[in-house]
């Protein structure tokens, strides 16, 4: 055991500092190895974790379930992961207050079988496995479709207990939903890619599970036409739980190879007739299919699983009406992909929140392919960036991340940003900041 | 202490004259905000009319470290405009211009004196609307709603200010202008805009606001339940919500705020022998409407509303709303002074925590009115009384902390919608640990490092006072005149 490792396991109780783990499959972060992993069982445990780490200047990465290990920057040095595992309970769970209290590690997939026991849900579907952590969800402030009629984890957090870099042990927000008792370093957790410190615990809010659950399916023969379909339908006015515009680069069996729009309708069994009339009107033609119940949810879980596998996943943005200019920078990349692998490359776009992923299986390697494609890259990044928008490289290998940066060009005040981080890290052992380059 | 002619010179510099309020028969009206016990004169106003001009007199105001306080309409109800230490106000009165209304991306980007109710005015040929609505909406301003992180009825369905702003500018004390978040983009680093809004003027100045608009509902329908018991109105809220049903708004009224609101010229027709109203509103496409109301309708009955009533037009949706709405006026009928409390507690604990505010009044020999947003479990109890009468005033002082207590206890917090202010300073340890107040004093350090940007408000002062003590000091007077 490393000397790290042994003075984790003398001060912990038995069992929480893993003796041998395959260092080059499950506890690896972008390559780099740490040099322990430890399973705390208990907040207190994360606050002497993290107070150890401060007092010997270990660099920490907290980690959810592992299903995505490769978001963000890549770290520099990883001394300590801090798996959450463990932490996995549920602490409370009041149905009539529609308000439910977990441990930060619990997979989204067990507090969806909870929450549907009360039958309510939480309406946040990320991209990825259905097993990833809430608390990395929440870390990475990461949303899917349903942002569109639930927001973005902000909204749905009423509560978090988090565990300082320095090892304070910090109750943030509560549990009811109005709540301004003070200043609210609560929107601070969702977004902080741990950054601030460990998430131990979370209060959000469910909603009731809908009545019904419908996708209606648009198609349109280009992605140029897919993508005024798609504003046309969100302008209808009515609230949606989701409107995408989706491309897949190889034949599917209900579309064929053509762009299509999806709407996901969430309402009761009368209002969704009617909502279903006002989106047909918007879109001016009747849908291609109509998926109910199951079908429709299974729809979506396909669209929340297609960065799945892909090699680099991209999200352009721009404001949302300006969709169209944002297909078409992305046309511009699929050079990049690899023709003949896997699936090409696949668009989805947040049509409310004008977020447009771009993903490629396998990119393309012939002579002198990294460098071209982080200045192809660079060049889309430059252009969005002057009207306003951006571009995230959410996964990529790690020296195309290295070499752009995650975020790009940094709007926000950055000198505000790293004061606030000193704050709850002082020592500085928490993950870099994802965003800075 | 008053402007010294020097400092007065270089603000009128930069505003104009005009804009610089000295005279202190004119500084009268800015002694205090809706929380009218607290009055204090503030050293002067200033009044800027644009991002660039508040930078430039906080720079001035920063240089010889003269505290600030911002201040909107001034209807906030928790002193957090307060003008204490020789302060200078700077007003946010001219910088009322709606910048842009952008349909297409259902945005607008306001300056912060515009008046809440202004902005869905503009909003409304488009088909959109502001969702959060303050009571004080045709009053109060954008800038003050980010400040206090507003909330209103309708936030059961909508949610607070916090959801729907999506971008600041904001001026610092040293005049350093920053811009956070700004739709568009995907923000990188921390949620500035979150963590500023309901910071109530400790951070800075926000002097440009980027909203998100709302699609107008297609159809709006309201109900009124009339219960003679205030635990049975509870009920049939704690039922329509097990039903799974969301509606925008769920508000009950207590038998003392009707018989006040039923002898007041604000009349609404509700019976004066009931214990409470509930108002239950839906809104959306029309064809889910009815369907759901009537759901709502039987959840009463069973819950044993003695009577229940549909509103068929606007006119008499109105008319439903009335008792709601005019409960605070009309309480200013029968009692000289009101303290209006704000506390929130989980929904399931509403009956037990309404019984026992009730039992608090009874010891105290007070009367209680409550007034509340029950879908949310947003309380307000009144507590009616004279000020002129020391004895009850000492009462209702003790009666007050007794109930905050309470909701905290039952898993609440001592303010839902009000902001800390001055008012609730002291009872800011019965929600936080020291380590919570320690953390929140550090990141307000972060953003004014002199500590002069409204100063003593929201967090405690430093006294070596035992983490979760009910017991501080109350500020006198805690009350509010109507």
């Amino acid at each position: 055991m490393n000397p790290i490792a042994a003075l984790l396991a003398d001060e912990l109780p038995g069992g929480r500092v893993l003796n041998s783990f395959r260092a080059e499959t499950a506890w690896a972060l972008c390559e780099r190895v740490p040099q322990a992993v430890v399973l705390p069982e208990t907040e207190d445990e994360v606050a002497q974790i993290l107070g150890m780490a401060s007092e010997h200047g270990w660099s920490c990465v907290p980690r959810g379930r592992g299903t995505w290990g490769r978001g963000g920057r890549p770290p520099d040095r990883v001394d300590v992961v801090v798996g959450m595992t463990r932490m996995d309970r549920v602490l409370a769970h009041e149905p009539s207050d529609l308000v439910i209290t977990t441990e930060a590690g619990i997979g989204l997939d067990r507090l969806a079988r909870r929450a549907r026991r009360g039958r309510q849900w939480l309406p946040l579907d990320p991209p990825g496995s259905t097993r990833g952590s809430l608390g990395a969800t929440i870390g990475t402030a990461s949303a899917g479709p349903l942002q569109a009629g639930f927001g973005t984890p902000r909204d749905h957090v009423l509560g978090a207990t988090l565990v300082t870099g320095d090892g304070r042990l910090l109750r943030l927000g509560g549990r009811v939903v109005k709540n301004v008792a003070g200043f609210d370093l609560l929107k601070l957790v969702p977004g902080s890619w741990g950054t601030l410190g460990v998430i131990t615990s979370l209060t959000t809010r469910l909603h009731p599970l809908p009545e019904l659950d419908r996708t209606l399916l648009f198609r349109s023969s280009e992605v140029s036409s897919a993508a005024l379909l798609a504003r046309a339908i969100a302008a209808a006015p009515v609230t949606l739980a989701a409107v995408e515009m989706l491309t897949l680069e190889r034949e599917d069996s209900r579309c064929g190879r053509e762009p299509r729009v999806a709407v996901r309708i969430l309402e009761s069994p009368a209002a969704a007739g009617e909502v279903d009339r006002i989106v047909c009107r918007a879109a001016g033609q009747t849908p291609l299919a109509r998926l109910e119940g199951r079908g429709s949810q299974a729809f979506f879980d396909d669209v929340r699983a297609m960065e799945n596998g892909a090699e680099l996943v991209l999200r352009l943005s721009l404001l949302p009406a300006r969709l169209s200019r944002l297909v078409k920078a992305a046309a511009g990349l699929r050079d990049l992909a690899e023709q003949d692998a896997g699936w090409g490359m696949r668009m989805a776009a947040h049509v409310h929140t004008g977020i447009l992923r771009v993903m490629i299986a396998r990119l393309e390697r012939s002579e002198g392919w990294l460098d071209r494609v982080v200045s192809v890259l660079a060049r889309v990044r430059r252009s969005l960036e002057a009207e306003g928008g951006g571009l995230v490289v959410s996964e990529g290998p790690p020296d195309i991340v290295r070499s752009l940066g995650a975020w790009g060009a940094d709007r926000s005040p950055r000198e505000l940003v790293r004061k606030l981080q000193r704050e709850f890290d002082p020592v500085q052992i928490l993950s870099a900041a994802p965003w800075e380059s | 202490m008053p402007l010294t002619p020097s400092l007065e010179k270089k603000l009128a510099v930069v505003v104009g004259d005009a804009w610089v309020i000295s005279d202190p028969h004119r500084l009268l009206a800015y002694e205090s905000d809706g929380l009218t016990a607290y009055r204090w004169a503030p050293a002067g106003v200033v009044l800027p009319k644009n991002t660039d001009e508040v930078s430039r007199v906080l720079r001035i105001l920063s240089e010889e470290a003269v505290p600030v306080v911002p201040r909107g309409a001034g209807t906030g109800l928790s002193g957090g405009a307060l003008a204490k230490e020789r302060s200078v106000i700077v007003g946010t009165a001219r910088m009322n211009r709606i910048l842009a209304i952008d349909p297409d991306n259902r945005l607008a980007r306001v300056q912060p004196g515009v008046i809440n109710a202004h902005l869905t005015e503009a909003a409304d040929p488009y088909g959109l609307y502001y969702a959060p609505d303050p009571s004080s909406q045709s009053a109060c301003t954008l800038g003050g709603n980010v400040a206090e992180n507003s909330g209103g009825p309708h936030c059961l369905k909508y949610g607070v200010t916090s959801r729907y702003v999506t971008g600041l500018t904001v001026v610092t004390y040293e005049g350093e202008v920053s811009r956070f978040g700004g739709l568009g983009r995907e923000p990188a680093g921390y949620d500035l805009v979150g963590l500023f809004v309901g910071s109530e003027g400790c951070f800075g100045i926000a002097t440009e606001i980027q909203v998100r608009l709302l699609p107008k509902p297609e159809g709006v329908r309201t109900l009124l339940a009339i219960f003679d018991k205030l635990e049975d109105a509870g009920r049939g809220v704690s039922a329509i919500i097990a039903d799974g049903l969301l509606p925008a708004a769920l508000e009950i009224v207590d038998g003392p705020t009707i018989r006040a609101v039923e002898a007041s010229v604000y009349a609404a027709g509700y019976p004066t022998d009931a214990e409470a109203a509930l108002v239950v509103e839906f809104d959306g496409v029309k064809a889910g409407l009815s369907a759901d109301v009537e759901r709502a309708l039987t959840h009463c009955r069973n819950a044993g509303a003695r009577e229940v009533r549909a509103a068929a037009s606007a006119a008499e949706r109105e008319a439903l709303w009335q008792g709601r709405k005019k409960a605070f006026g009309a309480m200013g009928r029968i009692a000289p002074d009101l303290l209006v409390q704000d506390a929130t507690v989980p929904r399931s604990r509403l009956p037990d925590v309404l019984a026992r505010i009730s039992e608090i009044a009874k010891r105290y020999e007070l009367r209680v009115a409550n007034v509340f947003h029950a879908g949310d479990g947003n309380l307000h109890p009144n507590i009616l009384f004279d000020r002129g009468d020391q004895k009850e005033l000492a009462r209702v002082e003790e009666a007050s902390k007794k109930i905050m207590a309470v909701c905290v206890e039952a898993g609440g917090t001592i303010t839902g919608e009000h902001g800390v202010g001055a008012d609730k300073r002291s009872f800011m340890s019965l929600v936080h640990g020291p380590a919570e107040l320690d953390a929140m004093r550090r990141v307000k350090a972060v953003f004014d490092p002199q500590g002069k940007m409204n100063p003593n408000k929201v967090l405690p002062d430093l006294l070596p006072d035992p983490p979760h003590s009910p017991a501080l000091p109350v500020p006198e007077p805690l009350k509010a005149s109507v």
